[in-house]
Order: structure tokens, then C-alpha cells, then sequence
């Protein structure tokens, strides 16, 4: 009696672990949302800087490089940093001996959206104060020439 | 010609800081030398505001784009106060507008600098076959504008080209510099011309502007 019922139990286990296997016909699909972060590289003219090498950093290791790419001919360039690794990513991207480096907080203190470079109307200000200055250098020696 | 930061390994950077200093100091001396060391001072602010706004003057070669330079002109007119002008009008450049960098002042001051004094003892040439002509004049400023950019840029490629990190696609980079320098073949052609009109129109209206010593 006692056998039996042990080799009912053993079909029946057996008939799952069958069923088991064949549920691996079926699919799952898992996700994880993840953020990625898009670059637009550029020179001063507005020109985007088509194939351009792009050298991203990690925060804990800035000097070797965590991933390398080249920009499209829109000058752009997507990857995903590893959430794992909160901090400040660099991305370098140069061309020619040309080029820029940004800086990207991921984790606290997250922008959206940022970059380097500054306005016309900033640059157009900033360069007249300079020249300003460099004119009121000569004019200074000047006047001291002629007293 | 301008090399930002983080382009070049930090030994090349502070070579290029001991040369620039060392640049510096020889021009500085012999700018002490003269009789009146403050007498080019205006001259030299006024050409260094000329240099600090010639970079965003972008002239399209395709396929890219080149920028004035004019060190050969800052050479010619200037003389010795050609490096000092230099490494000021790169320093409000780099603080300004992120246009090269502060750790590579002393390359771009080298790149540039050096050039500038070369170009200022070619054009110092004139004297030997008669300063006076204005035709001469123009040819030793055509000379000394087209020499000065034609070197800085030759320095700047082979800065470049020999400190490519090895983490890049190093053809490509290569590729693209000598892209680069060539473009630049038009722009040297273009400042011997401007510096040649400059030096000609000085030579005609204020000759003794262009006595340096």
C-alpha cells in the first residue's frame, strides 16, 4: 500500500517537472527603466562636429575611459550611464584636436538639461569689456607719454 | 590652433609653461634693453585687442572652418612685445570663452609666441635691402604674416598629432588634424596679405611706428 502511494507521488512529480519544461515554450519579458543621456557636440559657428570621438568618463575613475563612441553627422551621441555609479560623468568629445568636455551630474542634483558655451549677446559683452580694457591700457600710456 | 584643455598630456602642458616662461623673459629683457620700455605699451594693448577679437573672425574652408590668427602681423609691428601681447590676448581668450584652455596657455603661447618673434626677425629683414620702399615693406609683411601662421600651425599639428591618446581612433584623429592644417594653407596665404596691407598703410602714414629695435 505504502509502495504505492510512493510511486503515485514519483509519477506525479515527475508529470510536473515534464509541465515544468514545457512551460519554457512560453516567454517573460522583464523591465528596468533606465535614463540615457544625449549629447550634441558642436563647434563655435554652430557647425555640429560630425564624427567627433567621444570619451565618456565614470565618476569614480576619471582617467580611464568607461565608454568610447563617435558623435553622428548631427554631431550627437546617446549612452547609458550605469545608475549604479552616481556622481559626475565626464564626456569628452574632440575632433582635430578640437573639442570640449562636459560635465553631467547622474543621481543627486540632476539636470534634465545643461552644457558648456555661452550666449552671442554674453560673448559680444564679455569681449567689449576685454577690449575696453586693452583700449584704456594704450590710452593710459599715452598720457603718461605726453606729460 | 587654440588646444583646449584635457586634449594634451599633462608633461606636454607644463613643457609648454617652462617654454613660454622662458619666452617671456627673453622678450621682456629685451624690452627692458630700449631706451623707453613703456613707449610700445599703447601699441601693443591696442594689437592685443585686435588679437583677442580676431579668433571669433571664422572664415569657412571646407571642410571645416579656420579663424584669424594674426601673430605674424603682432610680430611684425611689435618686435619683442609680440609675445607678452600674445600670451595676454590667450589668457582673456581662455578665461573668457573657454577658447583653449588655462592648462594649455603655455602650448598655445608657445605655438603662437615663438612664431611671432620669428616672423618680427623676418621682417626686421627689410632693413637689409632698403626699409624705406614700401613695395619691400610689403613683401617682408607678407613674408612674416604668412610665416608666423604657416609655423604656429605646423607646431600645433605636430603637438597634436604625436599625443593622440591611444584610447581614440587614432587614424581618424590624425586624419582630421591633417584635414585641419591643410585648411589652413589659405588662411596663411590671407594673413600675409592683411599683414602686408597693414605694414604698407603704417609705412605710409606713421613710419616710425614701425621702428623696433
Amino acid at each position: 500500500m505504502k509502495r504505492k502511494l510512493i510511486i503515485v507521488l514519483l509519477l506525479i512529480l515527475i508529470l510536473g517537472l515534464l509541465a515544468a519544461t514545457a512551460y519554457a515554450h512560453g516567454a517573460k519579458i522583464e523591465y528596468t527603466v533606465k535614463m540615457a543621456v544625449e549629447i550634441r557636440a558642436a563647434y563655435d559657428t554652430g557647425e555640429p562636429m560630425a564624427g567627433g570621438q567621444v570619451t565618456v568618463y565614470a565618476p569614480d575613475d576619471p582617467s580611464t575611459p568607461w565608454l568610447t563612441g563617435v558623435c553622428d553627422d548631427k554631431g550627437r551621441f546617446t549612452f547609458t550611464p550605469d545608475p549604479a555609479r552616481p556622481g559626475t560623468w565626464d564626456v569628452q568629445v574632440r575632433q582635430a584636436g578640437h573639442g570640449d568636455m562636459v560635465h553631467i551630474p547622474i543621481g543627486e542634483g540632476m539636470a534634465t538639461t545643461g552644457g558648456t558655451g555661452l550666449s552671442p549677446l554674453q560673448i559680444a559683452l564679455m569681449a567689449a569689456c576685454v577690449v575696453w580694457g586693452f583700449v584704456g591700457t594704450a590710452l593710459f600710456f599715452m598720457g603718461r607719454r605726453k606729460s | 590652433m587654440h588646444i583646449p584643455d584635457g586634449i594634451l598630456p599633462v608633461a606636454v602642458s607644463a613643457a609648454g609653461y617652462v617654454s613660454t616662461g622662458a619666452a617671456t623673459w627673453f622678450s621682456l629683457h629685451k624690452i627692458n634693453q630700449k631706451e623707453n620700455p613703456q613707449a610700445g605699451i599703447p601699441k601693443a594693448s591696442l594689437l592685443t585687442a585686435a588679437f583677442f577679437v580676431a579668433s571669433w573672425i571664422h572664415i569657412p574652408i571646407p571642410p571645416t572652418s579656420v579663424h584669424l590668427v594674426l601673430n605674424g602681423l603682432l610680430g611684425a609691428v611689435l618686435g619683442y612685445y609680440a609675445f607678452p601681447a600674445i600670451l595676454i590676448g590667450l589668457f582673456f581668450q581662455a578665461v573668457m570663452f573657454q577658447h583653449g584652455g588655462l592648462t594649455t596657455l603655455g602650448v598655445n603661447a608657445t605655438v603662437m609666441g615663438v612664431p611671432a618673434l620669428l616672423a618680427y626677425f623676418i621682417f626686421r629683414l627689410r632693413n637689409v635691402v632698403g626699409k624705406d620702399s614700401l613695395a619691400w615693406t610689403g613683401v617682408f609683411g607678407f613674408l612674416a604674416g604668412a610665416g608666423g601662421l604657416g609655423i604656429a600651425a605646423l607646431l600645433a599639428a605636430v603637438i597634436l598629432v604625436t599625443t593622440v591618446p591611444s584610447h581614440l581612433d587614432v587614424e581618424a584623429e590624425r586624419a582630421g588634424i591633417y584635414a585641419m592644417t591643410l585648411a589652413h594653407v589659405p588662411l596663411v596665404i590671407l594673413e600675409g596679405v592683411f599683414t602686408a596691407l597693414v605694414v604698407v598703410f603704417i609705412q605710409r602714414v606713421r613710419p616710425e611706428l614701425l621702428e623696433n629695435g
